[in-house]
């Protein structure tokens, strides 16, 4: 009995020890976020201190953060969503049809550096008038959000079992038909992991957006930038932007992490 | 699943159409790049009053200056670029953004009120191709509060400022920092080299392992190592000023664009009397500390609207706006605002004077001028990394320095920009 209290007791010592490892930088960049600059550098770090708000003041009214939220939404959400429309079919190709050499070349455009797709892209948009349009850069983040559809979607078709399909299809309906009303209906954990992890990419995106984007349609990655000045930093700044920025993704996580684990382990162990 | 796809494809059509007509430049319309920088904003705030009285409508963007020049080179690099006017760093991409051709000459410039030492990096051929806005120079910043305890003056020299340095140092304060970071450190190194009657570049050929230039790097090493901050050599000046304002540091010698920052009290820990700041100490031969254009503005050779771009440059360098940026206390590259009445009313005394003895006897040069500055700075900040590791005793820097002299000679070669 002694002995399981002892193991539990450091259990969580373990627990809390690689909490903190993992968290003191979140809560170092949170607690800055409060503090003024002369707060930021004393040292040592103050614990207790007068929190400000004056940092967010000035990532939403001075810097508008609000338009490059609604920019990084537009972006994220467009691209996903065409990434489920052309990705979900193509999965369950792949899952039932054993494409594999497929699955492999879309994987490929996963791993090739991003930045040997962006001189061409740069041309073909700028010739096409689409610099710093919504177009460009959703097309461009598809290229991160299509290769995560595809393959948490084929590997999760392949774990549902062909039968219900194929009794679908002996009732008389068209593969098409068995997709859209059996195999849709029981991916949804799946197809939310999907979802949650290629917005998150996209979200944090900064390359494309980089090269692709300008005022109108800049995203909150750049728009950090705007705190760096040459020869001064606004730590304060910095620190609230990010905070603004990690928060919609920490809670997209937080609410759907039990599907995220879920979805990313499913298939692992299929025989 | 038809009906989904109809909706997407119409909607993205319809985006795109929008995305087309808005990328479209109306013949009234210029494109401006600025960087994230004090006189950026200045610009910013007051261009309604531009449009205002010019009719010409500007579609400005403020960038962070790495971004700014990887966006300039993409779009010029490509050839589609709409940039119209755009600030640039005359020392770390004139040479190479002017070998390629993508400033237009600004033969028509006015040019007559700026130091003809700082036009010289803002000609390429003997035209000039950059106007420039901003200038620094390399200072002294000290701790009067702390100079004063422990009874010592100023340092105007080296071997005054190496004592001091030790005197200073203990275990809370350091005697003295300045950028340990390789090539963030180059340019700071720079005015040591010159005082002891060195030079990175000599006529198109790397001359940094003369004697000069090595005893400069030894004795910068010994000065960090032994009585700079922990950790000096992962320093650039974003991680010395808060050390420097957070009172752990009792001299730092850097560019005068920081002052501004020192001395705000909502910025520092000190009680902003007691920061001094000085010129730059002489060395063993002579003193000649760095002044610089850092910024400058210029015309794109891809523009198709230069008499609209010519209009907004001149508005933008013009001395009006110039004693408004010196008012800010932007220390303006124009010669005649830094004798106006109202700017000199209102501007720290201690810049005037550095400003003064830098502009007489300054080298307008802080780094390697030439095409592959980056390159070029990485490999002189390996050797800074070495002298400060040593204390400036390393047996091996003088070998060191031959070979880095060679293979910056070697990119020197490679652009055709050795021996002119």
């Amino acid at each position: 009995m002694n002995k399981k209290i002892l193991s539990n007791v450091l259990f969580y010592i373990a627990v809390v020890l690689i909490a903190l490892v993992v968290l003191f930088p979140f809560l170092w960049m949170l607690s800055s976020s409060f503090k003024t600059q002369v707060d930021i550098i004393s040292w040592p770090p103050k614990l207790f201190f007068e929190p400000t708000l004056a940092n967010y003041r000035k990532v939403f009214e001075e810097q508008d953060f609000l338009k490059y939220f609604i920019n990084s939404t537009i972006v994220g959400g467009f691209a996903v969503a065409l990434s489920l429309l052309l990705g979900l079919p193509a999965a369950y190709s792949i899952a039932r049809f054993a494409q594999k050499k497929l699955a492999v070349f879309i994987l490929l455009a996963r791993l090739m550096p991003g930045i040997s797709f962006l001189m061409p892209w740069y041309i073909i948009f700028s010739r096409l008038d689409l610099m710093d349009s919504y177009v460009a850069l959703v097309l461009s983040h598809m290229l991160i959000a299509l290769p995560i559809v595809v393959w948490i979607m084929s590997s999760y078709f392949e774990a549902i079992p062909r039968e219900l399909e194929e009794s679908a299809m002996v009732d008389g309906a068209t593969r098409q038909h068995a997709f859209l009303a059996i195999i849709l209906p029981l991916s949804g954990p799946g197809i939310i992991t999907a979802t949650t992890l290629s917005f998150i990419f996209s979200w944090n995106n900064f390359m494309f957006s980089q090269v692709l984007s300008m005022e109108k349609t800049k995203t909150l990655p750049i728009a950090v930038y705007n705190f760096l000045s040459y020869a001064e930093v606004d730590w304060g700044g910095v620190m609230a932007a990010a905070v603004a920025i990690m928060a919609p993704a920490i809670a997209l996580t937080m609410i759907f992490q039990k599907y995220v684990v879920k979805g990313l382990t499913m298939g692992a162990v299929k025989g | 699943m038809r009906k989904i796809l109809v909706t997407s494809v119409a909607v993205l059509s319809s985006l795109c159409i929008s995305g087309g007509a808005m990328a479209q430049a109306k013949s009234g319309e210029i494109r401006v790049l600025l960087a994230n920088h004090p006189y950026g904003e200045l610009i910013k705030q007051s261009i309604p009053q531009f449009e205002k009285q010019s009719g010409i409508k500007v579609n400005v963007e403020s960038l962070q200056e790495s971004q700014l020049t990887q966006k300039l080179t993409t779009e010029f690099a490509t050839k589609s670029s709409t940039v119209d006017v755009f600030m640039t760093r005359p020392l770390q991409e004139g040479k190479m953004f002017a070998k390629n051709g993508w400033y237009a000459p600004l033969t028509a410039y006015d040019f007559a009120d700026y130091p003809k030492n700082i036009m010289g990096a803002a000609s390429f051929g003997g035209k000039p191709y950059i106007v420039p806005l901003v200038t620094e120079w390399q200072v002294l910043y000290y701790r009067k509060d702390l100079l004063q305890q422990a009874g010592i003056k100023v340092p105007t020299n080296f071997t005054e400022l190496e004592a001091a340095a030790q005197k200073l140092n203990s275990e809370a304060v350091a005697g003295i920092a300045s950028r340990g970071k390789g090539a963030a450190a180059v340019t700071q190194l720079s005015s040591y080299v010159y005082n002891y009657g060195g030079q990175y570049l000599d006529k198109g050929t790397a001359v940094f392992d003369s004697k000069a230039a090595v005893d400069a790097l030894r004795f910068y090493g010994k000065l960090l190592g032994t009585y700079g901050p922990k950790g000096v050599t992962s320093m650039s000046w974003e991680n010395i000023m808060p050390l420097f304002q957070a009172g752990k540091v009792a001299m730092w010698t850097d560019a005068s664009v920081f002052l501004g920052q020192i001395i705000d009290p909502s910025k520092t820990q000190v009680p902003v009397e007691n920061f001094g700041i000085a010129n730059f100490p002489a060395g063993p031969k002579t003193n000649a500390p760095f002044i610089v254009s850092s910024w400058g503005m210029s015309v794109a050779q891809q523009s198709k609207k230069k008499d609209l771009a010519m209009k907004f440059l001149d508005w933008a360098t013009s001395k009006e706006m110039a004693i408004k940026g010196m008012v800010g206390n932007i220390t303006m590259a124009r010669s005649s605002v830094w004798s106006d009445e109202v700017v000199l009313s209102k501007i720290n005394p201690g810049l005037i004077e550095t400003r003064t003895f830098a502009a007489k006897n300054g080298t307008p040069v802080d780094r390697p001028y030439m095409s592959a500055v980056g390159e070029a700075r990485d490999l002189i900040g390996e050797l800074i990394i070495e002298s400060i590791n040593t204390k400036g005793t390393s047996a091996n820097l003088e070998k060191m320095a031959k070979d880095k002299v060679n293979q910056v000679n070697g990119l020197l070669k490679d652009t055709g920009e050795y021996g002119k």
